[in-house]
């Protein structure tokens, strides 16, 4: 049997370590208004948006799923503009030029948004890379995506569309 | 006493080791993701390894079965 003054140091170093885990259940609902720098340097306050459906696509260039994202949220843009949809893909990368050498890849006419310190995928909660979030026109978080794989686009693109089809 | 003493030894350096450890946010991994993190990432590393094996006759002396014949 392990004595207890080698056991006891071991728990608290193993408690120590283990880190606090997320609370399952703490599901954000009102999207936290946070002020956003586009690449044209224009601010964005998200609280503004309100009464449009804001598809906001947390990325970054060193996220390998992200090269399969970004054109299909450039899409959905496309799509879904005329019809109020704003998207807003915020990079996460901490040195812009690697977001550059990756935006000067991939075509793009949505709003491009730098968030260097991760201030507003803090505020967002963001645990994946790529995440998306897809806010209601009421300002609330209606939906949340971690990752990305092929299937995935369909979903957003039937919950733009019932998104849109809402009244404020 | 010497029991104590140890116990506060071990204490202190457990919690020095695991004051070390640190939550990465998803969005802070893009040093861990650089392609040079990655093991072998680097192919010419693999070209090297087979051209010595082949030329030394020390096919299996990196941990991979073959049988110094340089055709793995």
């Amino acid at each position: 049997m392990m004595p207890r003054f080698v056991l006891m140091p071991l728990v608290l170093a193993l408690l120590a370590i283990t880190p606090a885990p997320a609370a399952a259940k703490d599901v954000l609902k009102v999207a936290p208004d946070v002020t956003l720098t586009t690449v044209a340097g224009q601010q964005v306050h998200l609280a503004s948006l309100k009464g449009k459906v804001v598809l906001l696509d947390f990325w970054a260039s060193w996220c390998i799923p992200c090269r399969k994202s970004f054109p299909e949220i450039e899409a959905l843009h496309h799509e879904f503009e005329s019809q109020g949809l704003v998207v807003l893909a915020v990079n996460v990368d901490e040195e812009q030029r690697n977001a550059d050498q990756f935006l000067a890849k991939y075509a793009h006419t949505m709003t491009i948004a730098l968030d260097p310190k991760g201030a507003a995928a803090e505020a967002f909660k963001v645990n994946a890379m790529p995440s998306t979030m897809i806010v209601g026109r009421s300002g609330h978080i209606r939906y949340t995506h971690k990752g990305y794989t092929d299937k995935v686009i369909a979903k957003f693109r039937a919950q733009v569309l019932e998104l849109l089809a809402e009244a404020e | 006493m010497m029991r104590t003493r140890l116990a506060l030894v071990l204490a202190v350096f457990t919690g020095l080791a695991a004051a070390g450890c640190a939550t990465v946010q998803p969005w802070q991994r893009g040093l861990l993701a650089d392609s040079c993190m990655i093991f072998d990432a680097n192919s010419a590393t693999a070209y090297m390894t087979h051209w010595q094996e082949s030329r030394e006759g020390s096919m299996g002396g990196f941990g991979v079965q073959g049988g110094g014949c340089g055709c793995k």
